[in-house]
């Protein structure tokens, strides 16, 4: 038993009443009086140069305000990193995609503006357009990006040396290819911004984002207005999963039409546009080549990747290295090379997404299953032969602290009946293992580390102000937690201002899993300030050190004769009367490499810890219409420690939906022409809860020795293995490795057909 | 999204409503539930002057038995079909389809049997914004002149995908059809016209009443394919009905597919095939479900989700499981 009061219990969130009752504030639900409809005209062509704009049809309709266009903008390419700089906000010479912004309107009302983008006439030359990686690195025709020869945009090359020597030395070698399309991530609330001017010329933005922080810095550069007036604003988020992390042209338009008609302007992506015009998972061809000594052990692995990365770089290097990190992570190899190459395409742009590549993923683990199956070992001893453990170095040297990667495998495998099931269940029926490592964090240079304040109110409450972010994994109630526990008060005395540009200081934001170890550090370290100027108050009162002391229940007292007490409240009237704030700040700074570079230097500590997690999945196939039935998941993840085990097991069940159920039996695609056939809820395949299996749910706990409480990244862990569980437990039913995801009915029926007629061979 | 402006009527009698349209009848569409008409509206591809509301009249909500007749009221919710006894043992086909139609929510909430076998014919190339279906040329059913669903079409190949339809047609239903001063009844199978643009014989005057159901002490079922288990058109579905006579030989068989082309697809020959053959004769079953999906076949265009090569194969599947449905209850009912 923990010596905790509130961490660690099982609490239902603090922002879950006002969601639920349909209470909390999404941006669609902002208005502001003058507010106006912003709309967004975009290319209807995949690659097609704009010979001109003309305006003047819209501009002169009633009720339109303003429209803008790249004549209306400093030309300034937005791009994460300073070689990745290649999107405009608004398109001056070509659109590169369908769906690229060409100009914006603001006006009334939603039906004049809509007619407004009707009037606006764009001239365009269509262009030859390429809409897969392969295709577009082997094209003559105009490059997408005239920087980059062969439509190559990232690079990423990991040699750890004695690749091809160990592979001379291998017992058994062997070399797959995998393929996945592209993914979306169907946040619940589509992407929407409202933006306005304030009297003080301080740019005000209400937007889902991945971090407030990481909104401002682009939206100064762009206006050339100084960060402290820039304020992105705190509002309720339905989702990101990567699809919120950077700066959206939506978000520099909206400002645009504010600055251009002194009104705040707010702009609602439709459904369609929230799929084609924020982000995607991105497509990929990925060949794993691994050799084994004779007991199944890695020596030696090689990973090309192909990712199809749309139209623009957004997180290009990112992507096109965490797939292989996640990896490289959770297995020891003895060698490895990996080759990641991202290419444009005339297609959405692609980014972050919390599987992080299903082909990947799911084929390493495929072939580790071809690999035990022809060496006579199961798929979990050979797991367990090949599992990181603590005090390990990855491949691209990060020291792995905390890690419980086995726990995780065999916690799974007895929950699940793996052993008793293994070869034994009836035909069609199948059960299957993965196993995966996400990192808890990215280095992020100047925006690595997070600070909190906290003050006291004279009722013995508290404000706690953190620059995290909570897009719906429950971060805000992460920080509550952590006051309430540190302060000695309950959650409900705990008032959070967060993710506000303003007021909270800089922050990493919530989308490298890094906001619970660093933001949550943050806010335990200024608690834990905060009350010791308590105690130091309280010693005096009830005169014993204040090394004696403890905070509980909105009560200070003797740890060893509680009776000995006094309440919160009095210590801090105390203090005020005797001129002395109660208000503290607190930091903090993961250790990692400073110098590791995503492209041009790999290698060096990543993170400080790593999160582990194994997804076992069982499954019914029907062989007359390929359907698979999912009889039960079990997930269990090393997520270091539990600080509220009732919001982790809705992160496992979600990871479990957007991982496997729906990423590895239905969701993909489908494009005519670079053009998205099935961007709407009701085309592309999303589970709903009644498609959804029976889910165990095990967390595993290894207390990290840097985390706060030893937690760790919790639940995506869980996302990737899920995937590559659903994928080993339909080859086990179906007797076929698969190595086309998702496992679409069609496809397993056709693996089902051809192993019948090469048995009959 | 929001919808297109409209003038929205509610007429508080079938009289009313016939008037209404024979005045309108051209600008107005019949708003009965609204689950398929509103969302096409938002999508800007209808956009009606006028919306006649049926919501006042609830003389159109019944299920009833008369003489030998199932008789159901347009308007009537598919959860008062899921929940009809008289349904649920004479014309299990059409249960079935209404269970499997949208989600619990609809089906209780909005959806009606009139609006979903009115519903207009779907097609991934069509039912898109306005937005995606800029920049190209419009199709046949947009008003233009190509098919992006089959190369060098000279019709519009869009898929009716009513899961009631198909069930209604296994059973042989009819529909009457009102307007002013005039009905008529027309069975469903010269109901629907095979044309994707216009898809059934309804006049722009014209007021569905009522569904005809002939109860002929036979057996019915209804299987269909979609990707999730709600919220999901089916890419492929059967309904068949199988009346044995006293010896256990198939006296009438009907064997409808639906979701593969421009209206469900009652296979003829195929059904009479089964004519005399005995009602446990799986090899009759499987060869018909074969010769189904032949027929079946060659009607449907890749558009509405799932590969074409595989919503064909399914034809068979669904086909013969819905005629073992049918004949296990036929066996069932004679012991």
């Amino acid at each position: 038993m923990s010596d905790y009061t509130i961490i660690g219990k099982r609490m239902p969130r603090v922002d879950s009443r006002a969601k639920v009752m349909g209470k909390a504030k999404f941006t669609a639900d902002l208005k502001l009086p003058g507010m106006l409809v912003g709309k967004i005209k975009r290319s209807p062509h995949a690659h097609a140069r704009i010979l001109d704009i003309d305006t003047s049809k819209a501009l002169a309709l009633p009720g339109v305000k303003a429209v803008v266009t790249g004549k209306d903008t400093n030309g300034t390419k937005w791009g994460v990193f300073a070689y990745t700089r290649d999107q405009q906000f608004i398109q001056v010479e070509k659109a590169r995609y369908i769906g690229d912004e060409v100009a914006g309107v603001a006006a009334v009302d939603e039906e004049t503006a809509l007619k407004a983008l009707d009037l606006i006439e764009v001239e365009y030359e269509q262009l030859p357009a390429v809409f897969d990686p392969m295709e577009a690195m082997a094209s003559k025709t105009e490059l997408i990006h005239e920087d980059f020869p062969d439509n190559i945009n990232v690079h990423v090359n990991i040699d750890t040396g004695n690749v091809d020597e160990n592979f001379e030395k291998a017992y058994y070698v062997r070399e797959d290819t995998f393929v996945a399309p592209e993914e979306s991530y169907f946040q619940a609330e589509p992407y929407a911004v409202m933006a306005r001017f304030d009297h003080e010329d301080c740019l005000e933005v209400f937007c889902p984002n991945g971090g407030p922080h990481m909104k401002s810095k682009p939206l100064s550069n762009a206006f050339k207005i100084p960060l402290h007036k820039v304020k992105i604003k705190k509002v309720a988020i339905g989702g990101a999963f990567g699809g919120r992390s950077e700066i959206c042209p939506a978000d520099y338009i909206c400002a645009l039409l504010a600055k251009k008609t002194g009104k705040p302007v707010k702009i609602e992506f439709t459904r369609e546009e929230n799929t084609i015009a924020t982000r995607q998972g991105h497509a990929m061809i990925t060949t794993h080549k691994t050799g084994v000594d004779k007991d199944g052990r890695v020596l030696a692995r090689e990973t090309t990747c192909y990712m199809d990365g749309g139209a623009y770089s957004s997180t290009g290097p990112i992507a096109a290295s965490v797939p292989f990190l996640s990896m490289e992570q959770a297995y020891r190899m003895g060698s490895v090379r990996y080759n990641g190459y991202r290419v444009y395409t005339n297609k959405p742009i692609r980014g972050m997404i919390r599987v992080h590549g299903r082909g990947f993923a799911a084929g390493l683990d495929t072939q580790l299953d071809m690999i035990a199956d022809h060496l006579g070992i199961d798929p979990v001893e050979i797991r367990l032969r090949n599992s990181r453990q603590p005090g390990d170095y990855t491949s691209t040297k990060s020291f792995v602290s905390s890690c419980a990667m086995d726990e995780t495998i065999l916690k799974a495998v007895k929950k699940s009946g793996f052993k008793e099931k293994w070869g034994k269940l009836p035909p069609f029926h199948g059960i299957g293992i993965g196993t995966n490592s996400v990192q808890t964090g990215f280095p992020m240079g100047i925006r690595g580390g997070s600070q909190s304040f906290i003050k006291f109110n004279e009722d013995g409450e508290a404000t706690v102000m953190s620059g995290v972010v909570d897009n719906g994994q429950g971060n805000d109630n992460m920080l509550v937690q952590i006051a309430a526990e540190e302060l000695g008060l309950l959650p409900e005395d705990i008032h959070l201002v967060s993710a506000d540009t303003e007021t909270t200081s800089s922050d990493p934001g919530s989308y490298s899993q890094v906001s619970t170890f660093v933001g949550g550090h943050a806010v335990k370290i200024a608690a834990r300030n905060c009350r010791e100027k308590l105690f130091k108050v309280a010693a005096k009162v009830l005169k014993v050190g204040p090394e004696k002391l403890a905070a509980r229940n909105r009560l200070i007292f003797v740890k060893d004769d509680p009776e000995k007490s006094i309440t919160i409240k009095k210590v801090v009237r105390i203090s005020l009367l005797n001129f002395n704030s109660v208000n503290a700040e607190g930091g903090y700074w993961p250790e990692v490499d400073m110098k590791r570079e995503w492209v041009k230097n790999p290698y060096g500590q990543m993170c400080e810890a790593f999160s582990f997690g194994t997804t076992i999945v069982e499954v019914k196939v029907d062989p007359e219409t390929g359907k698979v039935d999912v009889l039960e998941v079990t997930a269990a993840q090393d997520v270091g420690y539990a600080l509220n085990p009732l919001v982790l097991e809705g992160q496992f069940e979600g990871s479990v939906a957007m991982g496997g159920q729906g990423g590895m039996l239905t969701e993909y695609h489908e494009w005519k022409d670079g053009r998205c056939i099935n961007p709407t809820m009701l085309d592309y395949k999303l589970p709903l809860a009644c498609d959804m299996p029976k889910i165990n749910n095990i967390i595993v706990e290894s207390v990290d020795p840097k985390g706060p409480y030893g937690a760790k990244e919790a639940g995506m862990s869980i996302a990737m293995s899920a995937a590559q569980g659903y994928s080993a437990a339909v080859s086990n039913a179906i007797g076929v490795y698969m190595d086309s995801f998702p496992l679409t009915p069609d496809k397993i029926l056709l693996a089902i057909k051809e192993k019948n007629e090469k048995n009959q061979s | 999204m929001r919808l297109p402006r409209f003038e929205y009527l509610e007429p508080g009698s079938i009289k009313e409503a016939c008037d209404l349209l024979s005045t309108h009848g051209d600008d107005a569409k019949i708003l009965a539930g609204g689950t398929d008409l509103l969302v096409r509206m938002k999508k800007g591809l209808l956009k009606p002057k006028i919306i006649i509301s049926l919501k006042a009249l609830k003389e159109l909500s019944y299920i009833k038995k008369e003489d030998s007749y199932i008789k159901i009221g347009a308007k009537t919710p598919i959860a008062d079909i899921i929940a009809s006894d008289l349904i649920q043992k004479e014309a299990k086909a059409l249960a079935s389809s209404c269970e499997k139609t949208g989600a619990v929510t609809i089906q209780h909430y909005r959806g009606t049997i009139g609006g979903n076998i009115l519903q207009d014919n779907r097609c991934h190339h069509y039912n898109q914004s306005a937005f995606h279906r800029s920049g190209r040329q419009a199709c046949h059913k947009d008003g233009g002149k190509i098919c992006y669903a089959r190369d060098e079409s000279d019709r519009c190949n869009s898929t009716c995908q009513s899961d009631g339809a198909t069930a209604l047609m296994a059973l042989n239903a009819a529909v009457t059809l009102v307007k002013k001063d005039k009905k008529r009844t027309i069975d469903l199978v010269n109901f629907y016209s095979n044309d994707g643009i216009m898809p059934h014989a309804m006049e722009p005057n014209e007021l569905l009443k009522e569904i005809i159901i002939p109860l002929k002490g036979a057996k019915s079922a209804y299987h269909r394919l979609a990707c999730r288990s709600a919220i999901d058109y089916p890419i492929v579905c059967a309904g068949v009905l199988i009346k044995p006579d006293r010896k256990n030989k198939i006296r009438d068989a009907r064997i409808v597919v639906g979701a593969m082309g421009r209206s469900p697809l009652f296979l003829a020959k195929v059904s009479s095939s089964l004519k005399g053959k005995s009602i446990n004769d799986t090899n009759a079953f499987k060869k018909a479900s074969r010769a189904s999906m032949d027929s079946a076949a060659a009607f449907a265009v890749h558009n509405i989700g799932a590969s074409l090569e595989y919503r064909c194969q399914m034809v068979s599947t669904m086909v013969f499981r819905a005629l073992e449905e049918a004949a296990r209850s036929a066996i069932k009912a004679e012991q």
